[in-house]
Formats: C-alpha cells, sequence, structure tokens
C-alpha cells in the first residue's frame, strides 16, 4: 500500500516536468508538424485564411508535382554525388593528418593545431569572394570542383582532423611500439591497428561532414550556374511562381522531401548523428 | 587572405574586365556609408543576442532535459531535430508560417490583433530571425552541454546536496566550475556563427526594405555578387574576418579569469 503511493506521489511531481518539457518540444517540432500538414493541402485551402490545421483532403499528388514543376530529382542526384566526393576527400585528408597530428607530433603540430582551429570559426562568407575569384580563374565555375575541393580542404576537413585526432591521441603508445617490433611500416600500422580503433570517430567525421555538405547554400548559389547542376538547397529556392507567387502546397512537399533522408538517418543512428553533429558543432 | 587583402585595395571593374589600385577607399567607403551604420548595427544586435540568448537558453534546456525521466530521450530528439534540417528547409518553413494570413496572423488573430508584419524590418523582423536561428540550433548546443552534464561527478553534487546547499547555490558553485570550458566553447561558437546569419536574410527579407534588415555576411554577397563591385565586398570581407578574430580572441584572453581549472 505505502509504495504504490509513493509511486503515485513520484508519478504527480512529474507531471509539470512533462507538461514543460511537451510544450517546449512543441515549438521545435511545430514548425516540422506545419510543413508536413502544408505538404498534403490543396492550392485553394493553403491559401484560405484563418488556415486550417490539418489537411481536409489529403492531396498527395502534390509530391508528384514537385518533380512535375521542376526536374528535382536531379538536384538531389547532385547533392548525394557532392556529398559523397566531399567525404571521400575528406577522410583522405583528415585520416592521415589526424593520425599525423595526434601520434606522430611533428615540430610545430601545437602551431598547426592552432591555425586549423582559428579556421572553424571564420565564416565561409569572409572568404567566399577570394574562392569564387580563383575558381573563376581556374575556370571552375559552374563545376563541382570548387565546391568539393573548397569545402572539404577549408570547411570539413579541419574539423574531421580535429575529431580524429582527439580520437588518435587517446590510444596507448603500446600498439605502435608492438606493431614496429613485429616490422610494420607507420602507414601499416596507421590503416591496420588504429584505424579500426577508431571508428566511431570515423563514423561522427562522416556524419558531420555528411551533414555540412547536404546543408551548403552559399557555396553552390555561388560556384554554379545551370540549372541541371543545381543542389538541393539551391533547387528548393525555385518553386515560387513567378506570376502566382509562391506555390507554398508544392514548396513544402519538395521541403519535407529535402528533410525526410536527414531523418531517417537519425533514427537509424541516432548516437553517431548526435556525436558527429556536436564534435563538430564547431561549424554549424 | 593574402588575395582577399589584395582585392580590397582594388576597385574591379567587371564589364570592362579592369582593377586598378584604390588604397583605403574601399575601407574609407565602409567607414563612412550610412547603409553600413544599419548593417552593423543589425550585426550586432545578432551576435549579441543570438550568443547571450542561444548559451543560456541551451544550459537551461539542457538541465532540464538532464533529468533521468522515463522517455527523456523522446523530447532531447524533438529539441534536436531542427538541427538535422537544413538551414534552407528550415527557413522557407518559417517562410510558411510567418506569410501574411499565415499561422502566425491566424494565432494573433484569435486574440484580436494582427496581422502583424512579421518581415517588413525594424526590430520585430530581426528579433524574429534570432527565433528561428536559435531555435534551429540550439539542439546542438544542448547536446554539448548534456554531455558536459553527464560528466559532473555525482560524489561532489551529493557532498554539496549533504552540506544543505540549495538547487540555485548546486548549479551555480558546482555545476557550473564543472561544466565552464563547455559553456565558453558554445559561447565562441555562438559568436562567430552568428555572422552566419545569410539564408534567413536571403530567402526571407533579401536584406531589405532598403537594407533595414540586411547583416554584413549578406552585405559581402550582395555587393560581390549582384552589384558586382568585388572590392569592396573584399574589404567587407577582410572586415567580418578581422571582426571575428578580434571578437573570440577577445573571449579567449578572458577564459582564464572565467573557466575553472581542476589543475591549476
Amino acid at each position: 500500500m505505502k509504495t504504490t503511493d509513493r509511486r503515485r506521489s513520484v508519478a504527480l511531481r512529474r507531471v509539470p516536468s512533462y507538461l514543460l518539457l511537451s510544450v517546449i518540444s512543441f515549438l521545435f517540432i511545430g514548425p516540422i508538424l506545419w510543413m508536413l500538414s502544408g505538404s498534403l493541402k490543396s492550392i485553394s485551402e493553403i491559401l484560405r485564411y484563418p488556415p486550417t490545421i490539418l489537411p481536409e483532403v489529403f492531396q498527395w499528388s502534390n509530391y508528384v508535382e514537385v518533380f512535375t514543376l521542376q526536374p528535382f530529382g536531379r538536384p538531389i542526384l547532385n547533392s548525394v554525388v557532392v556529398m559523397v566526393l566531399v567525404c571521400a576527400l575528406t577522410l583522405l585528408v583528415a585520416i592521415p593528418a589526424g593520425y599525423a597530428l595526434g601520434r606522430v607530433r611533428p615540430a610545430g603540430a601545437a602551431v598547426i593545431f592552432v591555425v586549423l582551429l582559428s579556421g572553424i570559426f571564420i565564416p565561409p562568407e569572409a572568404v567566399i569572394v577570394p574562392l569564387f575569384e580563383q575558381a573563376a580563374q581556374l575556370g571552375w565555375i559552374d563545376t563541382y570542383i570548387p565546391l568539393v575541393l573548397f569545402t572539404a580542404l577549408l570547411s570539413t576537413a579541419p574539423v574531421a582532423m580535429f575529431i580524429l585526432r582527439q580520437a588518435f591521441v587517446t590510444l596507448p603508445a603500446e600498439f605502435e611500439e608492438a606493431a614496429t617490433l613485429d616490422g610494420a611500416s607507420r602507414a601499416r600500422t596507421m590503416v591496420q591497428i588504429f584505424l579500426p580503433l577508431v571508428r566511431p570517430a570515423i563514423a561522427s567525421a562522416v556524419v558531420f561532414t555528411a551533414w555540412f555538405s547536404w546543408n551548403q547554400f552559399l557555396e553552390p548559389l555561388v560556384y554554379l550556374r545551370s540549372q541541371a547542376n543545381l543542389t538541393v538547397p539551391v533547387a528548393l529556392t525555385l518553386f515560387e511562381d513567378p506570376l502566382a507567387g509562391p506555390r507554398w502546397n508544392v514548396q513544402m512537399a519538395a521541403t519535407t522531401l529535402s528533410v525526410l533522408p536527414v531523418l531517417i538517418v537519425f533514427l537509424i543512428a541516432q548516437r553517431h548523428v548526435v556525436s558527429g553533429l556536436t564534435a563538430g558543432g564547431l561549424k554549424s | 587572405m593574402g588575395g582577399v587583402i589584395q582585392l580590397s585595395v582594388t576597385q574591379v571593374n567587371v564589364l570592362a574586365g579592369t582593377r586598378e589600385f584604390v588604397g583605403w577607399d574601399n575601407y574609407l567607403r565602409i567607414a563612412n556609408d550610412p547603409e553600413m551604420s544599419i548593417i552593423l548595427s543589425n550585426t550586432f544586435f545578432l551576435v549579441i543576442v543570438l550568443s547571450v540568448v542561444g548559451t543560456v537558453l541551451a544550459l537551461a534546456l539542457a538541465t532540464l532535459l538532464n533529468q533521468p525521466l522515463p522517455g527523456i530521450n523522446i523530447f532531447r530528439s524533438a529539441i534536436f531535430i531542427p538541427a538535422l534540417v537544413t538551414t534552407v528547409a528550415w527557413t522557407l518553413v518559417w517562410r510558411f508560417i510567418l506569410q501574411p494570413q499565415g499561422i502566425f496572423d491566424g494565432i494573433v488573430g484569435l486574440v484580436g490583433i494582427g496581422p502583424i508584419p512579421w518581415l517588413r524590418g525594424g526590430w520585430l523582423t530581426l528579433a524574429v530571425f534570432a527565433v528561428i536561428q536559435i531555435t534551429k540550433n540550439v539542439g546542438i548546443n544542448v547536446m554539448i552541454f548534456l554531455g558536459a552534464l553527464q560528466g559532473v561527478p555525482q560524489d561532489l553534487l551529493d557532498a554539496a546536496r549533504v552540506d544543505g546547499t540549495g538547487r540555485w547555490a548546486r548549479f551555480r558553485h558546482v555545476v557550473l566550475p564543472q561544466i565552464s570550458a563547455a559553456v565558453l566553447m558554445v559561447f565562441m561558437l555562438m559568436i562567430s556563427g552568428s555572422f552566419k546569419v545569410f539564408e534567413l536574410v536571403l530567402l526571407l527579407t533579401n536584406g531589405g526594405p532598403g537594407v533595414q534588415t540586411s547583416v554584413l555576411a549578406f552585405e559581402i554577397y550582395r555587393q560581390a555578387f549582384r552589384l558586382n563591385d568585388i572590392g569592396y565586398a573584399a574589404a567587407l570581407a577582410v572586415f567580418l574576418f578581422a571582426l571575428v578574430l578580434a571578437l573570440i580572441g577577445l573571449v579567449w584572453l578572458v577564459r582564464r579569469r572565467l573557466v575553472f581549472h581542476e589543475d591549476d
């Protein structure tokens, strides 16, 4: 009897906490729910005032229209290609560099590290002008070269390097000594001994890089020109009808489509996503 | 970086394809342009509001989400989800919410006010920008703080409780010193992040009316890629660069006073 009483009082004391948490959570996911609701309304319903909360008729054809108003499959494919390339280049640079900073510790490693970290704080808007000039001189405008190269080298690789260095640094030196005794070269030690041990850090680095690339707006807006080359965030802004204004229902359907893959990845690999974005929370 | 400094002292004529050296002219223009004072005050307003409110709010939310309640992970995820959405998508959704006769006008209409010109300039629009930017990014900071809060040794808290310290005093004198490094890092990230409010301005107001809702990052883009004034844009970029480094450096310098080190 006594224990149930106590249990009830504990549950009662939690009610205000849950209430407060629910209200706060609603403020954060409310816009997402409103986007979902809008993506299923007809154009006449979406323009009604006062607005309806839920769509009267679920108009799934909005999602088809996303692809008829503009070839939206193309930007999705483009974004994925850019994302994969940026991730690959980032790892290619960040793994050896992170290993060198964490385990080999060449002279001046501390200085390099500080310079890299300070780069994290520089807004992309501050460097986009000279980078654009450089890309124009090299004839790279409207190609993915500046988008992949500059993003990987200047934005994502420093963060990935930081994440990986922190992981490499914590590993015991005995592993290295044992590998050297067995006659393994430095490169082989890195790939075969240390790389498997820092897998969680690599996952974080990949998640951060993929998210960063998928998110980019200023760079593709500046570097890319032709419709066929655009990435998702830029293409998302083109659902406006020059005469009738924004087609809100189709716009919200396209926005939902751009958000969905990220949410799915989050639900599957929640832990890695959180650690990736907080480790690189750095850049957001 | 050398490139941008060099550009910043030239006048580039894109049509004629010429560049001439103009020395300090572009920088003098920053100092004297009346538009610049509006843009800079907007920029500083956002930097101050976003960095202070963003850090304090994240800390409050993290403390709230650090309770051992069943199902707490659902609430943690809810606050994190906007961080996953691309800034462009988040901004477009907010544009939909704030459009004339949208859901916000509907809500304020219920209590008989409005419609309210959310995006037509003035402090209201800047406040709207701040809300959109903070709700988008605060989840990441909350997660950083949650990690730090979980690293606070339980026996310290227990000892304080035995000594009869109140809830606030425990937070102020036990928890805060323990997580001060994380607080400082988030604060610095928020400062540099607040200079990057770009998508919001471009998609919601285009900086207008006039430059009333513009910020430095957007002005660089506008001068360089819409008005083709590359030299002036480069000078603005150098200015932004110096500003961010100076502010971050300043915070870094005072860190010794604020951050608690166990080893010291």
